[in-house]
């Protein structure tokens, strides 16, 4: 590099004698000396320039917008992206821009250096800048040779060799030793292990969204096995609760609502999915089969129904039933969903800017964007309709209403048929034209002949009504039949109403055809374009049909680079915070690279030889030395490492606000430990949806065991959802990145909202009825809460209020007696009135701890 | 790569132990210091946001130079007032009523499938008369006369126009910059940037009301004032019009403001013991949070305290004014919000879709809006405050210059979306005022002078609060978003 820099200054003396001519050769202005702070920044470089984690970033994110993927975009003819197109000669200016090997003959290197606001790259309008660090790791790279690397997460997983370590004692198993190998090479010491109580807490919620009993915490204190933490894991992991915890995770990623969203915001029917989701987390459905049901669960040979139910997940999008609406742009925006939604929740890559034009950065051209559009293109639903139930549904009501339904059905069509025939003498048109082309009926039926428009059994209850009543007097008998077919219809429809009509997805007998959308405009149809999979990822399964189970397959093909990786670092960020890609939505060139690469490659790999086991997943996660470190942070840490990227400690963080809601009803005692069916109505401040609907939707809160189910189980609706909860994904669109910001609103909710107070009530009799002394009180119920006995000074701090509070309230009985009267809880017996309200003020204290609040 | 100016982690530690020890004190009643910088977002979203590894308020230099604005009152109408019936007045409709719009400007155009379909579209007249006001001459008609009084004091572009021929869609892209949901609204595109300067109140609120008659479905999507993919907490808080005005702001029935205090001392000294343990800088984050709900407590419910405000101001707004949730109520509201250093407060009305029943709801719709908006203006500019507030009136798009519906059902007449030229008033800080920009041709149908898109008005409200908007950007899947996408330009002509 020295040499360099040498040459550069004696060119720079030289230049001032030589032509212009010689200047425009070897393509350096006049001020192409290496600025001081680029030469110091190359002192300070690694040995090694690594394409992948050193100059992609760079390439990337100022270059590649002009001089990437998207042709249509490129300027001056120069990609920065493939190597053969960049180290060759550019015809128009006569060019190269990057000679490997040689920096001073490269062009790039001469337009990063230049010191000509006109000149120099990337350009003053861009708003983008190289640092210096960045011009000297380009410059070093070209030196090196310019080799360039596919994309990290494009080349298949392997697992690498676990390497050598100094601390032997440590690792527990595979994921240890890349972690520690890391710390070590960083001069980092790995923390101790975290307490038992902390440990059984962190476990608890991470695998089941439940905190342990003090019992439970006791019991795993005591084990003296030396598989005592295994047993626990085993025990969270075979958990009922397991399921409802993760399917949470599952329903932000796939957008689930009980309504559809905008105008309306009629409800649906889409829980039975729910269900199947928790059912197939508690039952460790492979991730294989979960996804090829999902995507295409109904393409299946011999699906069953609950089959073509997991394919509800592509019809939890919201729908548009606006009046006033385009049917097909409602379609089409839909479509686009799906795309978008699998391709971020399975393979993080974000479609949606190729939506409109070639992606900047990522190898994904507008055309395959379309490609993937068709495979999600092709199902029965037309953007019509504004109800909650959009077809194609499947019924998946219990065996007696499917019976039911369809012999109401099969009388509505004898029915209706019957009506048919009878038409057809009585309004003579031409074969296979509707009734409503007859002169006859056109006469008969003069201004509503349209009602005619459709065959018997397409008619609704409205038009059957219509035509009744002109027939009425006209044609008595014409009009009793048409009468028994309107009962028919009410009748169905009725039972229709109460069956559990799921909307899924099916495919069309005849293919619709896709074309490229210019700008996804759903009327700017372009060239027609056939189901395909990206040229930068592998090829579809042999010997299939080229549909949505193909996709679905090839998704989980072993040799599919991201499926894998993408999954398990989704998981990862639920156990430590963040994931070993940060950008959990964007594994392309954007996004950031993985702080630990061999851990992920190496869980990815074991998760597909494991035949997609998901427990077998997180137990290898939990069982490992890096998740049972303390979450303790020193100075010297924080400073070396803000945000826990390298794993020294655990990380700590606040619960999610449907886990403080689950854990408030836990610990009083107050959950209703049910799993599964129609979602409930808890708690909301009243006036929420009138609000949001213009008065014409009203909350009707539940009753008694509905107020105190899981938060899984709350209705969603759409437009506003659950009010209790501060900090989820808004399920509008797919969302993997956990949102966990802190603002004083969630301070007002676990304050104040009756949900939080009525626990601390239900809570506070629990205590007082578990034990007799005021001291054994506050070690119970502070246990209750944080999974751990209470020091001395929190004993203390606790004693204190509470004797002013019993004395603030024994002064105040009508204020006792509101404090307990919050809530629709009633205790069986009473309780001493103070005691009570004093305990409740107590109880919310401890639930608004910050360590009751946050697993550590 | 971009260097980010957040305290160092060591600094940011010594930070929290002053700022615990600062609490120490305020808890013994010592201080009523100022709790702005714990209260602003940036300030408080350091530790957070180091989580999430996006840049905080502190590293994003703004404001990139001196703004003439410091805060904004938006009153965004929503379901599109008719621009020809309100302020864009065109004597050629009068001429032409009754006959078919000329193909030239209908032929090929998307409408919503309401008039998509219809085949006569004869051009109607305005229903209102027109008359100039003021020294400015500013047309306006007679269904605003109190806004007709403050003409002077308004800037109307009058060549507005985008992109959506549907309400939420338009909305949507009004507010953020892009029709599909996601993407963070211009109140917490700025909170994110320029932090809070309220001591007691969050930097981004929100109301919404609607027509009596709720003539109109409109809804108020809550994304209308989401934070898209910036950290949530710079979305907008939602004052309501009934019960609490912020969620879950009333301490439970039968305790007082002095037990939560003494609860919320004993949760610090209690997260304290914690702290020692865990040196988790979150846990501080967190104390503050909790005073700043306490604060929230006294100073939201003095703000809905109406009972020191003069009758001559009350009057100004209007009787509505006593309503709580009617547009009247939230526009003094914003005043109020305005005075106590809320940066941006969006007061959403929805009413104006007027389909079926412009003959006679139109009227009805502006007699609940047009006092309290004039009043508004007037308010804040005898407190001294237009000077450094801007305020904008306006909806998602105009109304078509012809009809929608049959002739001679008058009941029945209404106006059909109109994307493609409309018109909205702004005023106060950094705004001409008395002056009318851009213009619309002899229909009301397309702009003729001065286009204005959407993306052009975002970058002109960027830059009054100071701010670049090309620069403004947030790194989001591998990509930099801004408020106005790839667009936009100021419009200089309309700057003071």
């Amino acid at each position: 590099m020295h040499n360099y820099v040498r040459q550069i200054s004696i060119f720079h003396t030289m230049n001032r004698y030589l032509t212009l001519v010689f200047l425009a050769i070897v393509a350096l202005g006049c001020d192409s000396r290496l600025p001081d702070e680029v030469a110091e920044a190359t002192d300070n470089l690694p040995e090694v320039i690594d394409f992948n984690f050193h100059v992609r970033p760079i390439l990337s994110d100022r270059c590649f917008h002009c001089h990437g993927f998207d042709e249509n975009g490129r300027k001056a003819n120069l990609r920065l992206d493939v190597r053969e197109a960049a180290t060759a000669v550019i015809a128009e200016s006569g060019n190269t821009p990057i000679v490997p090997g040689n920096p001073h003959k490269s062009a790039v290197v001469e337009r990063i250096l230049n010191q000509d606001p006109e000149l120099v790259m990337p350009p003053k309008e861009s708003k983008l800048e190289l640092s210096a660090e960045e011009k000297a790791i380009l410059i070093k790279w070209i030196e090196q040779g310019a080799n360039w690397k596919e994309h990290w997460a494009y080349i298949v997983p392997a697992k690498a060799e676990l390497p050598q370590v100094k601390n032997q004692t440590w690792p527990k198993n595979e994921i240890d030793f890349f972690v520690l190998k890391k710390l070590e090479s960083l001069g980092l010491q790995p923390s101790e292990e975290a307490a038992r109580e902390t440990l059984i807490r962190r476990l608890s919620f991470d695998l089941t969204g439940l905190p342990p009993t003090p019992e439970a915490v006791e019991q795993y204190k005591q084990d003296q096995s030396t598989n005592a933490y295994e047993k626990l894991v085993d025990r969270l992991l075979s958990s009922r609760h397991f399921g409802e915890r993760w399917a949470w995770e599952w329903l932000d990623v796939a957008r689930y609502a009980d309504t559809n969203g905008y105008q309306g915001d009629p409800t649906r029917i889409m829980w039975p999915w729910r269900d199947w989701v928790v059912k197939a987390f508690n039952d460790n459905m492979p991730f294989d089969e979960f996804t090829i049901k999902q995507i295409a669960g109904d393409l299946l040979p011999n699906a069953s129904r609950t089959d073509i139910l997991a394919t509800a997940f592509n019809r939890n999008h919201p729908f548009n039933g606006e009046g006033g609406k385009i049917p097909e742009e409602v379609r089409v925006q839909n479509v686009f969903d799906r795309v978008e939604t699998v391709g971020t929740a399975w393979m993080a890559i974000t479609l949606n800017c190729s939506r409109c034009h070639d992606h900047k950065f990522d190898a994904i051209s507008q055309k395959e964007y379309y490609q993937l559009f068709d495979y999600f293109n092709q199902t029965s639903e037309t953007g019509k309709g504004s109800s909650g139930t959009i077809p194609p549904v499947v019924d998946v009501s219990p065996e007696e209403d499917l019976q039911k339904i369809a012999a109401l059905k099969k009388y509505l069509i004898e029915i209706a048929n019957e009506v048919d025939e009878v038409e057809i003498d009585k309004f003579p048109r031409e074969a296979d034209q509707p009734a409503s082309k007859s002169k006859k009926i056109q006469e008969a039926a003069g201004s509503f002949f349209n009602a005619f428009d459709n065959q018997a059994f397409d008619r609704g209850q409205f038009v059957l009504r219509k035509i009744y009543e002109h027939f009425t007097n006209k044609d008595p008998s014409y009009a009793n039949l048409v009468q028994k077919l309107r009962e028919a219809r009410l009748e169905y429809d009725r039972q229709l109403s109460e069956n559990l009509q799921v909307m899924v997805m099916d495919q069309l007998p005849e293919r619709r055809s896709t074309h490229i959308l210019s700008k996804g405009n759903y009327s700017a149809t372009q060239e027609e374009v056939f189901s395909g999979v990206p040229a930068v990822l592998p090829e579809l399964p042999d010997g299939m049909e080229n549909d949505r189970l193909a996709l679905a397959k090839w998704l989980v093909s072993r040799d599919h680079p991201l499926t894998a990786r993408v999954t398990v670092n989704r998981y990862w960020q639920a156990f430590f915070g963040r994931g070993i890609v940060k950008t959990i939505e964007d594994f392309g060139v954007q996004g950031d690279l993985p702080s630990h690469p061999e851990v992920l490659d190496w869980l990815a790999v074991d998760f597909q030889e494991s035949g997609w086991d998901i427990k077998a997943l997180f137990k290898k996660i939990v069982m490992s030395a890096t998740y049972r470190q303390s979450s303790k942070v020193t100075k010297k840490l924080l400073e070396a490492d803000p945000e826990n990227k390298f794993l020294a400690r655990a990380t700590r963080m606040r619960l999610p606000s449907w886990m403080l809601r689950d854990q408030a009803l836990f610990i009083s005692g107050l959950m209703v430990d049910s799993l599964g069916g129609e979602p409930v109505k808890p708690y909301q401040p009243e006036g929420i949806w009138e609000e949001a609907t213009f008065g014409k939707i009203k909350y009707q809160q539940g009753q008694g065991d509905e107020l105190y189910r899981r938060t899984l189980y709350t209705f969603w609706r759409r437009i506003v959802g659950p009010t209790m909860l501060f900090d989820n994904s808004s399920r509008q669109v797919c969302e993997v990145k956990a949102l966990r910001t802190n603002t004083p609103l969630h301070a007002l909710t676990t304050l104040n909202d009756v949900t939080y107070v009525e626990a601390a009530k239900v809570l506070a009799e629990r205590t007082l009825r578990a034990q007799k002394m005021d001291s054994d009180r506050l070690k119970y119920m502070f246990e209750l809460a944080t999974s751990r006995k209470p020091k001395e000074k929190e004993i203390s701090i606790l004693t204190d209020r509470l004797e002013q509070l019993k004395k603030q309230y024994s002064e105040a009985e009508e204020e006792a007696k509101k404090i307990t009267a919050v809530g629709e809880y009633t205790p069986a017996t009473t309780l001493d009135l103070t005691d009570h309200a004093a305990f409740t003020v107590l109880g919310s204290l401890v639930l608004n701890l910050d360590e009751t609040i946050t697993r550590q | 790569m971009t260097k980010n100016k957040l305290l160092h982690p060591a600094e940011e530690y010594a930070a929290q132990i002053t700022r615990r020890n600062f609490f120490g004190k305020m808890v013994q009643g010592v201080g009523t210091l100022a709790l702005g910088s714990l209260l602003n977002p940036g300030l408080l979203s350091a530790n957070s946001l180091a989580s999430t590894g996006s840049l905080g308020t502190a590293g994003l230099g703004l404001p990139h130079f001196a703004p003439k604005a410091k805060r904004i009152i938006y009153l965004f109408q929503n379901g599109a007032p008719s621009h020809v019936d309100l302020f864009d007045y065109k004597p050629m409709l009068r001429k032409w009523h009754g006959r078919q719009i000329p193909d030239e400007l209908a032929k090929g155009k998307r409408f919503s499938t309401m008039t998509g379909g219809q085949e006569e579209r004869p051009v109607i007249a305005e229903i209102s008369n027109f008359a100039q006001h003021g020294q400015s001459g500013a047309w306006v008609s007679d269904f605003m006369p109190e806004t007709a009084k403050v003409a002077d004091d308004l800037c109307f572009i009058k060549s507005m126009y985008t992109e959506s021929v549907n309400h939420a869609p338009a909305i949507t892209f009004f507010l953020t910059g892009s029709e599909q949901p996601g993407r963070p609204s211009m109140g917490a595109w700025l909170t994110y940037g320029l932090g809070s300067s309220s001591e007691d109140l969050p930097a981004f609120v929100t109301m919404t009301s609607r027509d009596k008659e709720a003539s109109c479905g409109q809804i108020f999507y809550d994304y209308y004032w989401g934070s898209g993919f910036l950290p949530t907490k710079f979305q907008g808080v939602k004052f309501r019009g009934g019960g609490d005005p912020v969620l879950y702001l009333k301490n439970p029935q039968g305790t007082n403001r002095e037990m939560r205090r003494n609860i919320l001392n004993d949760l610090e000294s209690l997260n304290e013991i914690n702290f020692q343990e865990y040196g988790d800088p979150e846990i501080n984050t967190r104390i503050a949070q909790y005073e700043m709900a306490y604060k929230m407590q006294m100073s939201v419910p003095e703000l809905t305290d109406m009972s020191d405000e003069p009758q001559h101001i009350l009057d100004m707004y209007g009787p509505d004014v006593h309503r709580k949730g009617s547009f009247a109520y939230n526009c003094l509201m914003a005043r109020k919000l305005a005075e106590k250093g809320v940066k941006f407060v969006q007061c959403m009305h929805a009413g104006w879709d007027q389909h079926r029943n412009l003959n006679h709801q139109l009227k009805i719709q502006c007699k609940d809006t047009d006092a309290p908006s004039a009043a508004l203006i007037k308010d804040l500019k005898q407190r001294g405050l237009l000077e450094d507030t801007l305020v904008i009136w306006g909806g998602e798009f105009g109304r078509t210059p012809f009809l929608q519906g049959n002739i001679k059902d008058y009941k029945n007449w209404g106006r059909d979306h109109h994307p493609y030229v409309f018109s909205l008033w702004m005023a106060g800080a950094g705004v001409k005022p008395g002056v009318t920009y851009g213009a619309s041709d002899d229909f009301g149908f397309n702009p003729v002078e001065n286009p204005v898109h959407v993306h052009d008005f975002q970058a002109t409200v960027m830059h009054l609060m100071g701010i670049n908007h090309e620069h403004f950007t947030f790194k989001h899947q591998g990509r930099r978003y801004r408020l106005t996408d790839v667009h936009g330009h100021v419009v200089k002509g309309i700057l003071s």
